[in-house]
């Protein structure tokens, strides 16, 4: 199977998926979860969890880190008074914000603001993913975070609504 | 006759000068208690009359006229050191000890909100600038702790910055991922955190044990912080700071519609800036 992969300017050079070839990629997600095997705390299926990660790993792990780890020194600016981009494993704060602000963090982007550049850090993918693959990458997030740290989300979620 | 009289001119005397020595003491104490205390913290209530709270007590200074408000009732005699507006305009109290207190308005009845704290140790407490019911109190080892209904239940949520906080504050500085930010005086400077509690990092270089710390409402990006009485202005959210001259140690600071910013200091005086840029007495 080949899947192609084309640079895309938004993620300052990293490696992006073809949005077309996403397909392809759900079709292989089922063998990837066993390969890698979700935590089983997850409030989401096995599938939806797969497909996230996979989403996870063409769009995001190139920045933020394959499993989620972050850039090494994440709460500090670097050499180019940008914040780096944090964790979304248990280490980091995506635990901390609602299911509705991740969606918007991933759709519309984000820069900190006091960042010394005025462009997007965070890029926004409304024009690259579907709503419904937002969804998947944020239910994948939750699986790299302890289950208090859950609980707390899911109560942030439940306060936003 | 004579002997008689003089005797009882003597025994008045006596009287009266006894009398002089034991209410004396009383005298001196209701003298002081508006007089030379330092300022502990400022807000304003609703109407604008500003709030001042020393040693001897919490007043509600309205142009000339001062009102006392009873402090709230503490069984440990604990003395209140936070004091915080709501958006709703309602007044809190908190100290160590204390634990933190609502001054209800109707009955002018102080209400404990500490039933679901685990303990009284608060040393900083911050209300949110937008959100009437939410409120953070800083408790030390046992880290920080929020409550989005008006402190019926508190749920801690982050252990703080490093260094113990000092000073608390909510700002609704655009630029959050929620609804505004944190800034916490600690014993190395300015903290500054988005008040999803994400991460504390430093506001700027600003260094030294941080005793108060407010903004500018009408211009959120003025950030004014008080290092050993030293007045210190961010006029871009903490990124960097430059002392402001002030006659006085300054010991606590609020702004107020009517006068702007307000700094109460060491020898109990509240001064504002006149349109000139001086520092001046505001009448008590």
């Amino acid at each position: 199977m080949e899947i192609c992969f084309r640079r895309t300017p938004l993620a300052n050079g990293y490696l992006f998926m073809n949005k077309w070839s996403f397909p392809l990629v759900l079709l292989v997600a089922p063998a990837l979860v066993v390969a890698g095997g979700a935590p089983p705390n997850s409030d989401s299926g096995p599938t939806e969890v797969a497909e996230g990660r996979q989403i996870y790993e063409q769009y995001c792990a190139a920045c933020h880190g394959w499993q989620g780890e972050g850039a090494a020194d994440w709460t500090k600016p670097d050499e180019k008074g940008e914040m780096p981009p944090p964790p979304h494993d248990e280490t980091g704060h995506t635990w901390r914000h609602s299911d509705a602000m991740l969606f918007r963090m991933i759709a519309e982007g984000w820069r900190h603001p006091f960042n010394k550049t005025d462009r997007l850090t965070m890029p926004a993918f409304k024009d690259i993913l579907t709503d419904q693959e937002i969804q998947l990458v944020i239910e994948y997030l939750k699986t790299l975070w302890t289950e208090d740290q859950r609980r707390y989300q899911r109560s942030e979620s439940q306060d936003v609504n | 006759m004579k002997a008689k009289v003089y005797r009882l001119n003597s025994g008045v005397s006596r009287l009266f000068l006894f009398a002089l020595i034991a209410v004396m003491p009383g005298l001196v104490q209701a003298q002081s208690a508006t007089d030379g205390q330092a300022v502990k913290a400022l807000t304003t209530d609703a109407s604008g009359a500003l709030l001042v709270l020393r040693n001897s007590g919490l007043l509600a200074v309205e142009g000339q006229s001062t009102t006392e408000i009873p402090l709230p009732p503490s069984d440990s005699g604990a003395p209140p050191r936070s004091m915080a507006k709501g958006a709703d305009e309602s007044l809190y109290l908190a100290g160590p000890g204390l634990g933190i207190w609502r001054y209800d308005n109707a009955s002018k009845r102080w209400q404990s909100l500490n039933d679901t704290l685990p303990d009284l140790g608060i040393t900083a407490i911050a209300a949110h600038a937008t959100q009437a019911e939410t409120l953070y109190v800083y408790l030390g080892e046992s880290g920080m702790f929020r409550s989005r209904d008006g402190g019926a239940e508190w749920v801690k949520v982050d252990s703080g910055p490093r260094e113990p906080v000092q000073a608390f504050l909510h700002s609704d500085m655009p630029g959050s991922m929620e609804s505004g930010w944190l800034f916490a005086g600690t014993t190395r400077g300015v903290a500054r955190s988005m008040d999803c509690f994400c991460f504390w990092g430093d506001a700027g270089e600003l260094r030294g044990t941080v005793t108060a710390i407010d903004y500018d409402p009408s211009a959120p990006e003025n950030v004014y912080a008080v290092i050993e009485g030293q007045l210190h202005h961010s006029s871009d959210g903490g990124e960097s700071w430059a002392g402001l001259k002030i006659p006085e140690p300054v010991t606590a600071l609020t702004f107020s519609l009517k006068e702007g910013l307000v700094v109460g200091t060491e020898d109990g005086d509240l001064l504002s800036q006149n349109a000139s840029g001086e520092w001046v007495p505001v009448h008590e």
